[in-house]
Formats: C-alpha cells, structure tokens, sequence
C-alpha cells in the first residue's frame, strides 16, 4: 500500500475495483484491524485502527464476509454459528435466540436454524455467514470478494440483500473484481500495485477506459458498445451503464 | 462418504434420544465400569438383558446392534483362539508345545470376547442415539471441573466440534484431489500394496496444505468476528439435569453394584 487516502461517508456503498494483487484485501484487513498499520493513519467509525486498545469495538463495529464460504463456519449447525459472534461480545444469553432469528430474518434464511452449514448451497452459505456478521449490529458491512465463488444465482442473492442493507442504512464497502457489480455502487474506488487509480461516480470511474485498462479491468459490456459505436460513427446521447440503459438508448 | 459406518447418528424422537445427553455419556462410563466387574453367566444374562431394553427404548433392531459386533466377529475370534490355547493352567484338557487348551482358558476368553461385545453394544447405542454435537457438548460439560486443575475445557470443546465439523468438507475436497489426480493418470486401485501406498502421496500433500489454508482463513474469520478466546464469552446455558436422567443414572448405578456383587 502507498499514498492511499480516502473517506467513506457513512451510509455509502463503495465497491473497490482491481485486479488480483492490486491491493484491495489488504486494504479492508486494515479496516477491520485483522491487518496492523505499519504507519500513517485509520480511523474507522470514529475510533482510531492504529492502537491495540479499541481492536474488538472497532471490530464489533465492522462486520466481514469473506469470499470462501466453507472457511467461515465456526459451528456445526446454523443456529450455533449465527451465535457465535454474539457469544464474543458477551450478549446476554436470553438475547441470543431473538437477535439469532432477527439476522437469519434479514438474510432470507429463517428456519434454516437446524442446518448443517455443509448442507447449504453457496449462496445460502454467505447469507448465513451474512447472518452471523448482521446478528452483531454492525454499521459497517465489508465484503471481501463475497460473491466471487457463488454460481448466479447464489450471487445475485448475496447482491440483492447486500442492496438492502444499504438501503436500510449500512455503509457497506465491497470488493469485487466483476465490474458489472460496481454499477450499483455509490462510488467504485478503482486500486492498481497498492495504490488508488481512481475514485469517483460509477458513471465516471467505469466510463474511463484508460484508466480501466492501465489497471488490468474490462469496462462494462454497455460501455464496450458505446465506444464500438462511436468509433463506427454513432455518437449515443451519454454512456449508458447497465443493458437496460443501453436498450433504452439504442431504441431511440 | 457414509458407507460402512456403523453406530452413526439416526435422528429420532426416542426416549434414549430425549435424554440429556451428559447422563448418557455418564451412563455408558458406569456401564464399563459394570462391564468390568461382570464374570459369572448371571452377570452376564443381566447385562444382556439390561442391553436389550435399551435398545428396545432406542427405538433400535437387533441387526443394527449388533452389525458393529458382527463386523468385529474375527477379531473376537482370534481373542477367543488366543486366550484358550495360551492360558497357564495345572490341568490342560489337551496340551502341544505351547500350546494347551484348559477350561479356565477357555473361560477367560469368553470373558474377555463377551466384554468387549458388550462394550461395542454400548457405544452403539450411545452414538445412535446421540448426535455429534451433543456428544461434544456432553465431554466438554464432564470436562468442565478440570478446568481447576489448569485444563482449557471450553478450547477443547471448540478445537473438537470444528474438527467434526469440517470432516464432511475434507472429504469432499479428498474427492476432488483424487478425481484430479486419476484424470491425470494416478493409479490408486492397481498394484502392489506399496505402489498403492505411494501414489497416496500425491493425495496426502495436497490435502494437507488446503487444510492449513482452511485453517488460516477460518482463525481470520473467528478474530473478525470477536473471538478472543474461550473466557470472553457468553456462558453456555446451565441445563439441569432431569429426573428421568437421574433415574437412569441410578439403574445404570444399581446394574454396576450388582456385576460388583455377583
């Protein structure tokens, strides 16, 4: 990491976009103190990542999911698993059961309390793990390449709660490296070698195909189609995003 | 991935399945213990007796008892074999070399083979009636007190269930490395016991260094979500233990103090 300075205003969904090794892991171990800073400065939620001493309500302040969902279960069933954070923090045990169902609740897995985690599908997986961060009451969601070992169907799952939980108010950072899940984002922070390329609306980030390329990504298939057109001549009134916009703008 | 196993877990809603689960693992501690004092042919008849009603309240077959003793029916043979012809007695019924066949050898055998039955019975039993977590829970709770005398109770407990827990993983990952492996042209069936030893190899490394990883990964998942160790948690609900866990202690204790007596 190098010369990296940014803000994450709270309530804001950011995707952090790069290639594999760029540095983007390493970035939020440090927000969650999972890494220590070897120097300059942190402050996550106002308490300061650099010490030793806030380490476990910085923590409790920011849950993780991380990208393996098999490497994540502590317990062997659903229930336990979703507790176990709870249990950290000393929750009193009377609280436990209700802020279990709430979390499963929000996720879309209720009544899965008696599963063996190894039963679920992938997708179901990271929503449990999911679960077991949400229980804790967190009011920052960091998602490490969450999505990237699901089938389509489990990650459009994992997209739209994550979706959700933005709008119910979570500031929520979540690597990625399929470009086309940045759209969605308040912001995409573009890293390259440890360092920040870019950072800035999707529609000015993932438009920027200099940029984009220097960093070793692909823009987006709609963008793809903008420039394709107007180098064949076809100026479209903006760059479009999503396929929606671009069928939009296409039948014009 | 299941094959073969006998005693694994059948969920059910039996009264051995109901019970608390520390009773019955402290049950089944009585009950070797009554294995253990039981010699005469009463003590014996009490003890099968006493194994058949258990059964009977597990909801089990007589086949599915005893399928783990069948299994075992050379061992407990050769056990048998051994114990008649080398035991040391004045008056060999018929005597070669080493060898001498004697009354109380053969005696001592069958003890021994009928205990060890009994035993395999029991843990049976115990097993398919409760699961692996419970189990857990149940060491972990009798492991309990000696955490005065310095021993991370608690710890043990976690490091046990999680190894339980990805045994189900690891095998499917197992799967996989052997499915890659032979695609490749490893060869585990064919061949000498030797060649079949060493082309595990290519197997063993593989798992082993993933596990790690696992590992790694999952002690980084446990510290972001708060884990510092056994003492910082919440503490795990007290059951109490029942009447109907009481009771079955006692016959267990009343069964022991009879093999004891007799």
């Amino acid at each position: 990491m190098s010369g990296v300075s940014l803000d994450v205003k709270k309530g804001e969904l950011v995707a952090l976009l790069g290639r594999n090794g760029s540095g983007k892991s390493t970035l939020i171990r440090h927000f969650n103190a999972l890494l220590s800073l070897q120097e300059g400065e942190l402050i996550v939620g106002g308490i300061d990542a650099s010490g030793k001493k806030n380490i476990w309500d910085l923590r409790r302040l920011s849950g993780m999911v991380f990208q393996n969902p098999d490497n994540q279960f502590v317990a062997p069933v659903v229930f336990d698993d979703v507790a176990f954070g709870l249990e950290n923090y000393l929750v009193p045990r009377e609280e436990i059961p209700t802020r279990v169902e709430k979390a499963l609740d929000a996720v879309g897995m209720k009544g899965f309390e008696n599963r063996a985690p190894h039963t679920l599908s992938g997708g179901q997986k990271q929503r449990v793990a999911l679960a077991g961060v949400l229980a804790v009451e967190p009011d920052i969601v960091i998602f490490d390449e969450a999505t990237s070992m699901l089938d389509p169907r489990g990650r459009s799952e994992v997209l739209s709660i994550i979706r959700q939980l933005h709008e119910s108010g979570k500031t929520i950072i979540m690597i990625t490296h399929y470009i086309e899940e940045c759209v969605s984002a308040d912001r995409v922070i573009l890293m390259d070698s440890g360092k920040v390329v870019c950072s800035g609306a999707p529609e000015n980030v993932l438009t920027d195909r200099e940029r984009l390329k220097s960093a070793g990504m692909m823009p987006p298939m709609p963008v793809r189609v903008y420039y394709d057109l107007l180098e064949r001549g076809v100026q479209l009134d903006r760059c479009p995003l999503t396929e929606e916009e671009l069928t939009e703008l296409l039948c014009r | 991935m299941d094959r073969g196993m006998t005693g694994k877990y059948v969920p059910g809603e039996t009264l051995l399945h109901r019970m608390d689960e520390r009773a019955k693992l402290l049950a089944f501690l009585i009950m070797i213990c009554a294995v253990i004092f039981t010699d005469s042919p009463a003590g014996y008849a009490v003890m099968f007796v006493f194994m058949a009603a258990l059964g009977k309240a597990a909801g089990l077959s007589v086949n599915s008892v005893l399928s783990s003793v069948r299994r075992l029916g050379p061992f407990l043979i050769l056990i048998f074999v051994m114990n008649s012809l080398f035991y040391t007695s004045e008056d060999p019924i018929w005597h070669f070399l080493i060898f001498s066949l004697s009354r109380e050898g053969m005696i001592q055998g069958a003890n021994v083979v009928l205990r060890i039955a009994l035993v395999i019975v029991m843990s049976g039993i115990l097993t398919r009636t409760t699961s692996p977590m419970e189990l857990m829970s149940a060491i972990e709770s009798l492991l309990h007190p000696l955490r005065y005398i310095g021993l991370p109770a608690e710890e043990i407990a976690m490091i046990l269930s999680i190894a339980i827990q990805f045994i189900p993983t690891i095998l499917e990952e197992s799967d996989e490395i052997r499915k890659a492996q032979i695609a490749r042209g490893a060869r585990f069936e064919s061949g000498k016991l030797r060649e079949r030893a060493m082309a595990l190899l290519p197997m063993i490394v593989p798992i082993f260094i993933s596990s790690f990883k696992r590992a790694d990964e999952l002690a980084e998942a446990m510290e972001a979500r708060g884990y510092r160790g056994a003492k910082n948690r919440t503490a795990k609900e007290k059951k109490k233990i029942d009447l109907r866990s009481v009771v079955m202690l006692l016959v267990c204790a009343c069964v022991c103090a009879v093999q004891i007596v007799i």
